[in-house]
């Protein structure tokens, strides 16, 4: 009786993996009151120290977060993880800021940096994880790869509680929401492109896609541990007049969605064009990629002051071997990668969440600007950067909506887009002066 | 086209006219033109914007100057050709607007229900169901169905057939004229809010800005904007205590005064730092005056809270210096005398450094009165980290360094030594040629490596970094001992007076030693001395070591260096204390914990009398007193476009959001009894979307499956 084709049945994406969770159910009125809990137990303890908007943006988070726990139930259980091993580190820490040096679970695991280098460590194992699984074609070592994914994010969100919270035991003036400087918007980067891929891996049901999209993470923990081995930037800083702002709370993470997601747009454009390109066997072909691949890897070279130091350099010749290996290897990973439209589907679906959320952070940097800065637009180097990330994605978008761009040419673009996006995120602090220096170097 | 057919011109312009429309309107055009403004966006963030134009000339040379300077390259995003952009942007987009949206909206509100039972045929997501049920309940089945999944619906009746037409997700549309709209609403309320307005008053009103100082009251009316001028971004500087009605409008390299519609008085200025010494809070207490009521409150203005007052919102920018008063000391650094004078100035004050009729401090004088000095800077508070330098420690093992990473984000007293050093003034001494030198002199002794001294920093160049001397606090924590010194080491009677002493006491004391040989060597000792005194007196520690380069053999010159070094100390010592007694002191006694002090103080002090040589001046002025005010320099600024600039934004996100989160569905069902004559009915389905993504064809298949379920289902089971 069918007369569509029918081949579409059978494919597993087409499976109501979600149908089960859009129902309220009972388990989403106990997160629900949990929260309300949480959030009473704040305003209980910090309730004095919140202004209307800070109060404002509490509750606002509440529903936020329930609906996001109802819209994908895994994160119910990652923030109830959270919550606990947050409050135990609270508990453990007595007030006092000496205790993570002397309490064990403290010092080895819930202090804020023991947490972070825990993250960093299971960034990096889950990234090696994931290659196994993808080119042994070992089921057990992608699962690890998830697995270790999990805990990375676990540990990345208890670090960065249990830093909010010393930040206040150091003083109370000087206590903020950890998402003031570079160091620690480098951490919330890598946990929200963390989860939004473990989003579109456990909706699309592969896993292949984990080594593509943790390199760009593993990527930004090398950032990270650099900052933190070379330049002592893990230190908790108080914050300039200007940014002592409850706008600070919703511009920063809603940025970084944008920022996330685009990145991970990216890794699949990369994942895209190597499955296209896997029967290939012209290099001339491959050479446009390889040499994005490598110019992604030079980035980082930014970052240098004088010279070449060393472990930028190590960085970029580690990146190109990467490259060279899965472009080497590109038949043997093409065949377990998911079909083209797919991995279509995922760019699109992350460009277009990020566009969405970076006009949204774009929106509200003007309207916070207007209050500290006396000008909602006044073409500070950041904001234009802003506007030309902003211009090149929704030109993507256009592209794609109205002329129906897709394949290579939507793969490679999205790639490059990367590139913009860095050079907006990193490269505006390194290069150019101007009212964003807090993101300084 | 020729002129013997008028009837062709008219429609060739009408057409070359609609060509011209059409690029205009085109999403070809609009990229380019997006295009063009990300490129001179980039410009404009690589070649920093708004310096003065030495700055610029220094950088790229006169041609290219000249060259970038044509193209407005220095001030990008006001020069004309980026604003002829950005205008084209907004009548492209006004276009393409005007064109699509009542076209879209037309469809929007469209069920389509013109569908033919042929058309099915073309769709590429459709279905085919037969059914037991008669036409009239599979119609009142699959409406049901439909209208539970949120579709709104219109039923057509065709012959014996019954076309459903559905549709969800209308709302898609909308997000494409919000967005468009919304990128031309802000458009124009950023240009009202941008330098525009002010410009325009000068290129076609009778406004001019001005490029030489004057006071205010003196700005002629072409140097007035009007008080009701509706669009302006404004500076205004107020010292404590001060007050203002006027704020100043840079206009290229120009200035304008804008009158503002109230006057603000600058009560108190608070600026307070964290232990770090970085600022945590600045603060303006101001009291607002309205002319026309005489009414007046009081207000704190405060970075991230502006203060909004009849239209123009005042914003803290930044603090200055609002003219402190100082008080100094003069130490003369030249000559016999340890003479110093008072003088007084204020912070951005010039002053010559003696007044003309002063006769004090004898010949050299002279060489101070040419000098003039300009206060350039002063701060109450200095906040410096102590602790040593963090590169400086050995390395770690591996071990170590992860463990100094982990544990708590917060490590107090790690690398660090916050202290407060006390108030410094910075000061530019010039020449009568002209030739400046900058100061910056800290007015408390600090305390560097266990020893009080006082820093005393010097550089040629704004650019540079100042260079510091460090002069040792003496026992009443001041310099006038150490200048003491420093006369008495220029006075030959002092210097051949200390020479003698030390010889005297490197006497053997035993009688049996006193022979004429020890007479002698005494006098050797004293010549030895003597030397040693006149040639650091002469050019310090450089003079020494030239002299033992010329006079010694090199293999020679370390040791003789030791013993001159020695010399040195032990007469520079005796020097001391004949300063002393110059100035009514006890002489320091030569053994015990005072002596100690006094031989660490005479090694910064040697050091630092040596550094004198460098020194660029001869005087040194120190802080003495100083009464701090401070002033506040607020933005002012009235921005007609700004609400119209965030109901665009609103406009943008509820668009954006709407474009990909709405997803816009239609089905269409044809139901019609069954063509063989039996009971029950045939349906073909169609859907189709503007986005065939992968959650299209799954809802796709999942409302045939439904359908099929519903239709399919054994007889009477609806």
């Amino acid at each position: 009786m069918e007369l569509t084709s029918p081949d579409s049945s059978r494919n597993p994406l087409h499976r109501q993996v979600d149908a089960g969770s859009r129902r309220v159910d009972w388990t989403d009125a106990v997160f629900a009151l949990l929260l309300i809990a949480g959030a009473a137990f704040a305003f209980m303890k910090a309730g004095s120290i919140m202004n209307y908007y800070d109060k404002a943006i509490l509750v606002g988070a509440v529903v936020v977060l329930s609906w996001l726990g109802w819209l994908w139930r895994p994160l119910r259980n990652l923030m109830v993880a959270v919550a606990l091993s947050g409050g135990l580190a609270v508990m453990l820490y007595q007030g006092d800021l000496a205790r993570a040096e002397q309490a064990f679970f403290l010092k080895y695991l819930l202090s804020s940096q023991s947490a972070i280098l825990w993250m960093c460590t299971l960034f990096v194992l889950a990234t090696a994880c994931y290659w196994i699984g993808l080119v042994g074609r070992s089921a057990t070592g992608a699962w690890l790869g998830t697995a270790l994914c999990w805990g990375a994010v676990f540990a990345g969100l208890t670090g960065l509680l249990v830093r909010w919270h010393e930040s206040y035991l150091l003083s109370p003036d000087i206590g903020h929401i950890p998402v003031s400087n570079l160091y620690e918007v480098f951490v919330v980067f890598s946990l929200i492109t963390a989860l939004f891929y473990l989003y579109y891996e456990q909706k699309y049901e592969t896993r292949a896609l984990g080594g593509f999209v943790l390199l760009v993470i593993t990527s930004a923990v090398a950032f990270l541990l650099w900052y933190t081995f070379d330049r002592g930037a893990q230190e908790i800083q108080p914050l300039v007049p200007a940014l002592q702002s409850w706008w600070m709370k919703l511009h920063v993470p809603a940025n970084f969605i944008g920022y996330g997601t685009f990145s991970l747009a990216a890794m699949v454009a990369f994942a895209y064009l190597v499955k296209a390109h896997g029967q290939t066997s012209s290099w001339v072909k491959l050479m446009p990629l390889f040499i994005l691949g490598i110019l992604l890897g030079l980035e980082p070279m930014v970052f240098r002051q004088s010279g070449m130091p060393a472990y930028w350099m190590a960085y970029s010749g580690v990146a190109a071997l990467i490259v060279g290996g899965i472009l080497l290897g590109r038949r043997r990973i093409a065949e377990r990668l998911p079909s083209m439209e797919v991995l279509d589907d995922i760019m699109y679906k992350s460009i277009a969440i990020g566009f969405a959320f970076f006009t949204v952070a774009t929106v509200l940097g003007a309207l916070w600007a207007a209050d500290a800065w006396g000008a909602y637009w006044q073409w500070d180097p950041k904001e234009t950067w802003a506007l030309i990330v902003w211009l090149n994605y929704a030109a993507w978008l256009h592209m794609r909506l109205i002329k129906g761009m897709r394949g290579n040419m939507a793969a490679y673009w999205a790639l490059i887009g990367l590139l913009v996006t860095g050079f907006a995120f990193l490269g505006v602090n390194m290069f150019l002066s101007g009212l964003h220096s807090y993101g300084e170097l | 086209m020729n002129a013997s057919n008028p009837a062709i011109r008219p429609a060739a312009a009408r057409r070359h006219w609609g060509d011209f429309v059409e690029l205009i309107g085109s999403m070809r055009f609009a990229v380019s033109l997006l295009s063009f403004i990300c490129v001179a966006s980039v410009v404009g963030t690589v070649l920093v914007q708004n310096q003065p134009s030495n700055n610029y000339v220094n950088q790229f040379g006169p041609f290219w100057y000249q060259f970038f300077d044509t193209f407005s390259l220095y001030h990008v995003y006001n020069a004309w050709w980026f604003l002829l952009i950005m205008g084209f942007l907004v009548v492209s987009t006004s276009l393409c607007l005007v064109r699509n949206a009542p076209k879209m909206v037309k469809d929007m509100r469209s069920f389509r229900e013109h569908m033919r039972e042929s058309s099915f045929k073309s769709f590429h997501h459709k279905g085919q169901f037969a059914s037991d049920a008669d036409a009239t309940t599979a119609v009142e089945a699959t409406t049901r169905l439909l209208k539970k999944r949120g579709y709104k619906i219109r039923l057509r009746q065709d012959g014996d057939a019954t076309l459903i037409a559905a549709k969800t997700g209308s709302g898609n549309r909308m997000g494409y004229i919000f967005t468009h709209a919304a990128i031309v609403i802000i458009c124009i309320g950023g240009l009202l809010d941008s330098e525009m307005p002010v410009r325009l008053q000068v290129w076609l009103g009778d406004k001019k800005p001005l490029h030489e100082n004057m006071a205010i009251a003196d700005v002629p009316a072409t140097g007035r904007l009007s008080l009701n001028n509706p669009s302006f971004r404004a500076n205004v500087l107020i010292p404590e205590g001060g007050q203002s009605r006027n704020a100043i409008v840079l206009v290229g390299d120009g200035a304008m005064v804008q009158p503002l519609p109230f006057t603000i008085e600058l009560k108190k200025f608070i600026v307070e730092y964290y232990s770090t010494g970085m600022p945590r809070l600045f603060a303006s207490e101001v009291e607002v005056t309205d002319p026309d009521t005489g009414k007046s409150f009081p207000a704190k203005i405060e970075v991230n809270e502006p203060l909004r007052y009849k239209g123009v919102t005042v914003y803290q920018s930044s603090f200055d210096d609002g003219g402190s008063t100082l008080n100094l000391t003069g130490y003369a650094l030249r000559g016999t005398q340890a003479y110093t004078f008072p003088v007084d100035g204020k912070v951005g004050g010039t002053t010559s450094l003696i007044p003309a009729e002063s006769q004090a401090g004898g010949a050299d004088n002279q060489t101070l009165k040419d000098l003039t000095v300009e206060f350039s800077g002063f701060r109450a508070i200095n906040v410096e980290n102590f602790a040593a330098q963090v590169g400086a420690t050995a390395p770690m093992a591996f071990r170590e360094h992860v463990a100094s990473v982990s544990g708590s984000a917060a490590r107090v007293g790690h690398d660090k030594d916050f202290r407060n050093v006390g108030p410094s003034v910075q000061y530019k001494l010039r020449d009568a040629s002209g030739q400046a030198f900058e100061f910056n002199n800290y007015m408390l002794p600090v305390v560097v490596e266990g020893t009080a001294v006082f820093l005393t920093g010097m550089r040629a160049n704004p650019e540079d970094e100042f260079r510091y001397l460090r002069i040792p606090a003496d026992g009443e924590s001041s310099l006038k001992e150490f200048m003491a010194l420093r006369a008495a080491l220029q006075d030959p009677t002092a210097r051949a007076e200390a020479a003698r002493r030390f010889a005297e006491g490197n006497r053997p004391a035993t009688g049996a030693a006193r022979s004429a040989a020890s007479d002698e060597l005494l006098a050797q000792l004293d010549a030895s001395a003597q030397r040693a005194l006149d040639t650091f007196a002469s050019g310090g520690l450089q003079a020494i070591a030239k002299f033992l380069e010329t006079n010694v053999a090199p293999g020679e010159q370390q040791r003789a260096a030791d013993v001159v070094v020695k010399l040195l100390g032990g007469a520079m010592a005796e020097l001391r204390n004949v300063a002393r007694e110059r100035a009514g002191m006890a002489a320091i006694p030569k053994s015990g914990p005072d002596a100690e002090a006094a031989a660490g103080w005479m090694q910064l002090s040697v050091a630092a009398l040596s550094d004198m040589f460098l020194y660029p001046a001869p005087v040194m002025l120190s802080l003495s007193n100083f009464k701090h005010v401070q002033a506040s320099v607020f933005q002012v600024s009235r921005t007609p476009g700004k609400n119209a600039v965030y109901i665009g934004c609103l406009l943008l996100i509820s668009g954006i959001f709407s474009m990909f989160y709405i997803r816009e569905r239609r089905v269409w069902l044809w139901v019609k009894p069954k063509t063989d004559g039996t009971t029950g009915s045939e349906t073909l389905m169609a859907m189709t979307s503007q986005r065939r993504t992968l959650d299209f064809n799954r809802e796709f298949e999942g409302l045939r499956a439904d359908l099929a379920g519903l239709l399919q289902a054994p007889k009477g089971g609806i």
